[in-house]
């Protein structure tokens, strides 16, 4: 058990340092770009009392470490700056978009999980035609980028069946109905290729663990054989599944950004986004530093899971 | 497991243990790439009409004969601009990985065999950019540098880095304590000769499965920052910007739609059967399953 806490401890411990570098490129963002950033912020219009005005309230007249340290203190006490254009705190923009990206992450990843693990299983423990057409399946959705397969699904739900809306969003405090309706297509369109991922992973680690000899000893024994996939081979198999799930989150995070934009879901990615266009640096800082955050907070997650699951990891990290 | 044959050391030229075609599905992605990147070469021959050609007859026109993938919002012809679009979707998708391998490659050679502080250092920086989402960092790139064909080489190839950094450095891991690396070292061997002659030939195999699956994503990435408009801009032939400009008509024109996306689709899907096939290759023990 101590041996499981310092391995937990010691990777949280790992974690700050990237966060701090993390902090740093996303507070160098606004910085590194070329020219004056307030300038063109603020387009060839402003006057230079505005230009002076904005760069004071940003602090960009500072030096470097000290508008570091004052960015870092506002961004630890929850505060991430202002829109300069709706001249709303990042904040609580944050607070309507965050909730949105994650719900359709965490949907897209539930779903991927719900079918791609199941599935790879049927393709590990099934015959020669089970494999095939899993194989082609899993070459073929990972070939598919999701703002196509979303654009298609638009196509054939809305366009030829008129079953689901294009695109839009109901807060799901208003009608939580009306907000699974808007969430499938997008949930649909990310989620498939993390199924065909998960799939193949779970497939490959079954496979590795097929022939260890306590699958043989466990048959031997007289258990069910859906006893020993599930309840054995599965568990053993899981490491590699929840790492790459950790993984595949982050590509997910990514593909929110398209997904958000196609369907005009108003999440983080496509606040950033449409801030680029606007050349509204502070919310790109922010959007960025919380999606950078949430995926390294994600990674942290994994390894930990990853190591509660398989006590050889730790032992691997003790040594 | 890496393919390990030892390189013979009576040989002038070294030889970098080339893959087989990788089968029958690696067999199928080398023909289709070598199909497409031949229709990029040879777009201005095969192109039926002009990319920038607006006719007005034919706005939303329906595939037909003359316009097989049929005609955009400005009566372009989709078809002509989808082999233009190649052009620039092969190159970046081959330049920035060919970029992430000519800076990655070196750092992975030097982490893996010198070890200790040199390891542990650069390795340390690589990580850090492994902590971002690939695409959101591409996207903080180009909020930085300004949206761009050219950005957005640079902004994927910068993403690389790290990943083929990573890959090469756990190969050189493997090799360097090999027994002809050892015996190359009591021969007196130079470490340039030895990293250049041994190493590297034999460290190179998971680097280049890992760079026809990186190619698959980048055409995806690219595509994706042109579709939100972050990549190539209007009205170059790209072929995530015709998605995104095709999107607001996309019942009265499907093929707007379609037929870009396919084209996305086959070329992602060449890097990615060519990819399964190198693995097979340099992985034999996975041809059993």
């Amino acid at each position: 058990m101590t041996a499981r806490l310092a391995y937990v401890g010691r990777r949280i411990l790992l974690t700050i340092p990237v966060l701090i570098a993390t902090s740093i490129f996303v507070f160098l963002l606004i910085r590194l770009v070329p020219g004056d950033p307030v300038q063109t912020m603020l387009g060839i219009r402003a006057t230079p009392d505005n230009v002076a005005t904005v760069r004071a309230q940003l602090g960009l007249d500072k030096p470097l470490p000290e508008q570091y340290w004052t960015w870092i203190t506002g961004v630890l006490h929850g505060d991430l700056g202002q829109d300069f254009i709706s001249h709303e705190p990042i904040t609580s923009l944050l607070g309507v978009s965050l909730p949105i990206t994650l719900e359709l992450t965490v949907l897209a990843m539930l779903l991927a999980v719900l079918v791609g693990v199941p599935l790879g299983v049927l393709a590990a423990v099934k015959g020669r035609w089970t494999r095939r057409i899993s194989g082609g399946f899993v070459v073929a959705a990972i070939s598919i980028p999701e703002f196509w397969l979303g654009i298609m699904l638009v196509l054939l739900f809305t366009g030829v069946l008129h079953l689901l809306p294009p695109n839009g969003w109901v807060p799901i405090t208003q009608d939580v109905g009306l907000n699974i309706t808007y969430m499938i297509l997008p949930v649909l369109a990310l989620a498939l290729g993390q199924t065909a991922y998960l799939l193949r992973t779970t497939r490959a680690a079954m496979l590795g663990t097929a022939g260890e000899p306590y699958v043989a000893f466990l048959h031997a024994k007289g258990l069910r054989t859906r006893t020993v996939i599930y309840l054995h081979m599965l568990r053993n198999a899981s490491g590699p599944i929840v790492t790459v799930a950790g993984i595949q989150f982050g590509v997910l995070l990514g593909g929110a950004i398209v997904v958000e934009n196609l369907f005009a879901l108003p999440g983080v990615g496509r606040m950033v986004v449409g801030a680029i266009s606007n050349r509204n640096y502070v919310v790109v800082q922010g959007g960025v530093l919380v999606i950078a955050t949430l995926f390294i907070l994600v990674n942290l997650l994994t390894d930990i899971v990853h190591g509660l699951l398989d006590p050889r990891v730790e032992e691997a990290v003790a040594r | 497991m890496i393919a390990l044959e030892p390189v013979t050391v009576t040989s002038r030229r070294r030889r970098i243990p080339m893959p087989r075609w990788g089968g029958r599905e690696g067999m199928a992605g080398w023909i289709i790439l070598g199909v497409l990147v031949l229709v990029a070469l040879l777009a201005p021959v095969l192109a039926p009409h002009s990319t920038e050609a607006i006719d007005g007859s034919r706005i939303f026109g329906a595939p037909d004969w003359s316009h097989p993938f049929g005609s955009d919002d400005l009566g372009r012809d989709v078809f002509s601009r989808v082999l233009y679009a190649y052009r620039a979707s092969l190159s970046i998708a081959i330049g920035s990985v060919l970029l992430a391998m000519a800076v990655g490659i070196p750092i992975g050679l030097i982490a893996g065999y010198a070890g200790g502080w040199t390891d542990l250092v650069l390795m340390r920086a690589v990580d850090l950019l492994l902590a971002f989402p690939a695409l959101l960092l591409a996207i903080s790139l180009i909020a930085i540098l300004g949206p761009g064909g050219l950005v957005a080489l640079l902004a994927i190839a910068i993403i690389y880095v790290p990943i083929m950094a990573r890959v090469v450095r756990s190969s050189v891991l493997v090799v360097r304590n090999q027994p002809y690396v050892l015996g190359a070292r009591a021969r007196g061997a130079s470490h340039w000769a030895i990293v250049r002659g041994h190493v590297l030939p034999n460290a190179i195999g998971p680097a280049l499965v890992q760079a026809s699956v990186l190619m698959a994503f980048a055409i995806i990435i690219e595509a994706a920052l042109s579709f939100l408009g972050l990549g190539a801009q209007p009205p170059t032939p790209e072929l995530g910007l015709m998605l995104a400009e095709g999107n607001n008509y996309l019942t009265q024109a499907p093929w707007v739609e379609i037929f870009p996306g396919l084209a996305i689709a086959l070329s992602v899907l060449a890097f990615n059967l060519i990819g399964d096939g190198l693995r097979r290759s340099f992985d034999p023990g996975q041809l059993a399953r």
